[in-house]
């Protein structure tokens, strides 16, 4: 579903990604880890196409992402459902409308927006926070926020960079538990994560980058002892 | 029924564009407005001259009128008998009174008009040669022969049509500027939310739209503010000005000259709203990092 060719990518000549070669197939779950500066939100961004690789290609269920022109680029993402550390809510909408609002930008009418997006608060448990405006809810409650909006157009594949970085442990786990029961319903999932807890508690696939290279890629592996003992 | 709702969708991000532009608002109508009223005005101008000046231009007519101790009758049969008139038409004071009682509401004076003599001329280049020897006749106080008259009016129709030129591209850029500005604010004050939509994945065309709707807007306002305002100078200046003045004017206007503000309010809604919808899309387009 995600594939990586030989990708590089240099900024003004410092490397932030070095011949990465990658592939993460479809329903699959994934961390990508690795200490701060790795280049784990570069890896992100090439996939969701806020960037473009230096060299390589990047593919997205056999879409090379190179060839798409900037008026494909809404419909890529369309497909991808991004959840970010610091949520990116509308802060003039509701929970509801931000989950809404995609839908709505494409034409849904309202009978099939209230479904999917009620169906989508359902998943994050936050049917009861509909009506609240993103500043009335905490952290976790916003993050799920994001996560409904991710998934609430049934992307095939979700993309997540530190989707627990400013949230406490315990919301953290809740946070990558529920990714994870998103990902059994045959969404590819891929999350960057510093946190060692999580990633030791899921026993999932771990990616570990460093300096711009991938280090390690282990099934049910842990977050690597050496990285914990550096941060 | 899709396109509709997406319609819909983005009106309401317009307005909300709109409500975010606060003051601004009001300086870019008011500046587009002032703008549009100078350029309607021009415009009505230009236009009505070019009314007049065709009119007169196709008349071959020489119009005497009648000192009123001579006896109309008597003095069109002396000049029909002249080589190069074709035709003398006499119409009485009595007629043009009643005539211009009926176009217009006259105050209820005593009858101002003298008689009058329509000679109409044979070629048109003997004109100006029987109006000046009509002149002479001791029978006729005045005469007016319009062709002399257009090609008057032509020379200030062309000096105002060059001024209306400048004038409006002037204007024209001082309204893009304006627009532009305050929907780059709007842009900027937006500019997170922009880019989130854009990670959503939600289409340029949806997030490019409302600047351009929110320019047309403005366009669309102002123009209706300007056509008010030339209306109402139409309706408490230039008409009761005309009534009052209409014996002296109304000699020297050709019939059927037309003064109508439709074709002007048309051209200034369209002009209105290209420039703004022109000056949101330059802007989004320059400004918007999607
Ligand atoms: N837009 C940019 N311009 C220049 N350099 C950049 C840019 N983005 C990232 N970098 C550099 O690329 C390298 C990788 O950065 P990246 O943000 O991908 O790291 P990260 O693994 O996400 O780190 P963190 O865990 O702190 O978020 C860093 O050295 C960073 O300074
Ligand atoms: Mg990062």
């Amino acid at each position: 579903m995600i594939r990586l060719q030989n990708v590089s990518k240099t900024y003004g000549g410092r490397p932030a990604l070095k011949d990465i070669n990658l592939h993460v197939a479809l329903g699959e779950f994934a961390f990508l880890v690795g200490p701060s500066g790795a280049g784990k939100s570069t890896l992100m961004r090439l996939l969701y196409r806020e960037e473009m690789p230096t060299a390589g290609n990047v593919f997205i269920g056999g879409v090379n992402l190179n060839k798409l022109g900037s008026r494909q680029i809404p419909l890529l993402r369309r497909r991808l459902g991004i959840v970010f550390q610091d949520y990116k809510l509308l802060p003039r909408q509701t929970a509801y409308d931000n989950v809404a609002y995609i839908l709505r930008a494409l034409g849904v009418d309202e009978k099939d927006v209230r479904k999917r997006v009620t169906s989508a608060l359902n998943v994050v448990n936050l049917e009861d926070k509909a009506s609240a405006y993103p500043d009335e809810l905490s952290g976790g409650e916003q993050q799920r926020v994001g996560i409904a909006r991710a998934i609430v157009n049934g992307p095939p594949v979700l993309l997540a960079d530190e989707p627990t970085g400013n949230l406490d442990p315990a919301t953290s786990l809740e946070i990558v538990q529920l990714l994870a029961r998103i990902s059994e319903r045959g969404t590819t999932v891929l999350i960057s994560t510093h946190d060692h807890t999580i990633v030791n508690t899921m026993r999932r696939r771990v990616i570990s980058l460093k300096q711009g290279e991938i280090i390690t890629d282990v099934d049910s592996g842990m977050y690597e002892v050496e990285m914990s003992v550096e941060s | 029924m899709r396109i509709l709702r997406i319609f819909y969708r983005v009106i309401i991000e317009t307005i909300l564009g709109v409500k975010h532009s606060g003051w601004s608002n009001w300086l870019v109508i008011s500046i587009l407005a002032i703008s549009l009223t100078i350029f309607g005005s021009i415009l009505q101008l230009t236009m009505t001259l070019k009314n007049v000046v065709n009119s007169f231009g196709s008349q071959m007519i020489v119009s005497a009128y009648l000192s009123d101790s001579y006896e109309p009758k008597v003095v069109a049969k002396d000049v029909s008998q002249y080589p190069e008139v074709k035709m003398v038409e006499v119409i009485t004071k009595d007629i043009s009174w009643q005539e211009m009682k009926k176009s217009l509401n006259v105050a209820a004076i005593k009858n101002p008009l003298p008689n009058t003599l329509h000679v109409t001329a044979k070629e048109p280049d003997q004109v100006t040669e029987l109006a000046q020897k009509l002149e002479l006749l001791p029978s006729v106080e005045a005469v007016k022969y319009p062709m002399m008259v257009a090609k008057r009016i032509n020379e200030v129709r062309h000096f105002f049509e060059i001024a209306g030129v400048f004038v409006t591209a002037a204007l024209t850029t001082a309204t893009l500027t304006v627009i532009g500005n305050t929907i780059h604010l709007v842009i900027q004050a937006r500019q997170r939310e922009i880019q989130i939509l854009s990670l959503m994945g939600v289409g340029h065309f949806y997030i490019k739209c409302p600047f351009v709707l929110q320019g047309a807007l403005y366009g669309l306002l102002s123009a209706v503010l300007a056509m008010l305002v030339l209306f109402c100078v139409h309706m408490y200046a230039i008409q009761p000005y005309l009534t009052t003045n209409m014996a002296n004017i109304l000699p020297a206007l050709p019939k059927g000259v037309g003064y109508s503000l439709v074709e002007t309010f048309l051209v200034m809604v369209i002009l209105g709203v290209a420039v703004g919808a022109g000056g949101g899309a330059w802007t989004s387009g320059k400004y918007l990092k999607i």
